[in-house]
């Protein structure tokens, strides 16, 4: 009963508990943790080419609107959701393809063609026809999407 | 270091006597199976822990209960591992509870002074029935559906109240949406509320009383 006083049997159970309590703390609380930011950090469903139009819809030189519908999936929920593009070309074969969500809060911006600019009702923002700010608070050009052309039909990748 | 401010501490709100009530109280020489009652405990915990986790996802309604299981379970990172243990623990609640009843009939246990012990412990039981009859409905799927079919269905077969407790248990003719959510309502609020209650009142009784000693038999 001399040596090793620190190791009774009172002290290697309370040690024992704490290991054990703190293995199972760990195996719980780091999948939950996993569990409750998951869906936050898990990517979003594949890219899909959407067919928006003919290309001979699209006027030399005005952006033109389109709205299509895509698939959107949410948690559980797949619904579709409306998106509407604007489409702009100078030539007839290089297209530009933009969102019409302000990149300043989330707002619709919409064409005004007599003062040839998107405008944004939310914070009088103001973007040329590319898409680039002229007024107003964004912090960056309006978000474009990438564009193909296949039969005479403009695609963006949505 | 450290313990000059725990002794702050414990000067202003007396942790030390709780601790030592709670988990440095002295007790008769037993043997395992008076664990189960703790084994009860700790699986109850993780119960409630897994339970309100899964609350963060599934909808109780007929449109979406099924599919947020789903997705709980197919989707989430660790779902499946969060429903895994709140369903295999449901089990366990039930066995854990009935093993350690039956310890406390055949070490007779329930004897003064533990009578009132005993009573809330009868109620927790229930209450552990009553878990895992409104949990079984929540997945929404075709097994808890006919469960709680034939499960209302043997409630309504009491004699002369028998059909209304079944209209009041589904909460109209048929299972319905309004049965969905009122066995949601009752599995994560009404039961919880009960047990909390009981547990408390159950564990105060165990440590103002201490355990019952191992029966000996010249008495």
């Amino acid at each position: 009963m001399k040596e090793e006083k620190n190791i009774n049997r009172r002290n290697f159970l309370s040690a024992a508990t704490v290991v054990i309590g703190g293995v199972i703390g760990v195996s719980l609380g780091i999948p939950s943790l996993v569990y409750l930011t998951g869906p936050a950090t898990q990517k979003t469903e594949s890219e899909n080419w959407i067919r928006l139009g003919s290309t001979a819809k699209i006027e030399i030189g005005t952006p033109t609107l389109f709205k299509v519908k895509v698939q959107h999936k949410a948690g559980w929920i797949v619904d579709e959701e409306e998106i509407s593009v604007y489409v702009i070309t100078q030539n007839g074969r290089a297209f530009v393809a933009m969102s019409n969500i302000c990149t300043h809060l989330g707002c619709r911006v919409r064409w005004i063609s007599e003062n040839d600019s998107f405008f944004c009702p939310c914070h009088n923002a103001v973007f040329d026809e590319e898409g680039n700010v002229i007024d107003g608070p964004p912090p960056r050009p309006l978000d474009r999407y990438e564009t193909k052309v296949e039969n005479d039909s403009l695609f963006i990748l949505v | 270091m450290s313990e000059k401010y725990l002794n702050w501490l414990d000067e202003r709100v007396g942790f030390r006597s709780v601790w030592q009530a709670i988990f440095l109280r002295k007790i008769p020489k037993v043997n395992w199976l008076f664990t189960l009652g703790s084994a009860t405990l700790f699986t109850a915990f993780i119960q409630i822990f897994t339970g309100i986790l899964l609350t963060i996802y599934y909808v109780p309604t007929p449109d979406h209960a099924y599919d947020s299981v789903q997705y709980i379970t197919t989707q989430v990172p660790a779902g499946w591992l969060i429903r895994g243990l709140h369903h295999w623990g449901a089990s366990a609640m039930v066995v854990l509870t009935v093993l350690h009843m039956l310890r406390v009939i055949l070490y007779g246990s329930y004897k003064f002074p533990r009578e009132v012990t005993w009573f809330t412990g009868v109620f927790l039981l229930i209450i552990v029935i009553g878990f895992g009859f409104t949990g079984y409905l929540l997945p929404w799927d075709q097994k808890a559906y006919w469960a709680t079919t034939v499960g209302t269905r043997i409630a309504g077969v009491a004699p002369f109240a028998g059909e209304w407790i079944l209209r009041v248990v589904r909460g109209g003719e048929e299972l319905s949406a309004v049965t969905l959510a009122r066995f949601f309502g009752v599995h994560v609020w009404f039961l919880p509320a009960s047990l909390i209650l009981l547990l408390g009142t159950h564990m105060y009784l165990v440590i103002r009383l201490g355990i019952s000693s191992l029966p000996k038999r010249e008495e």
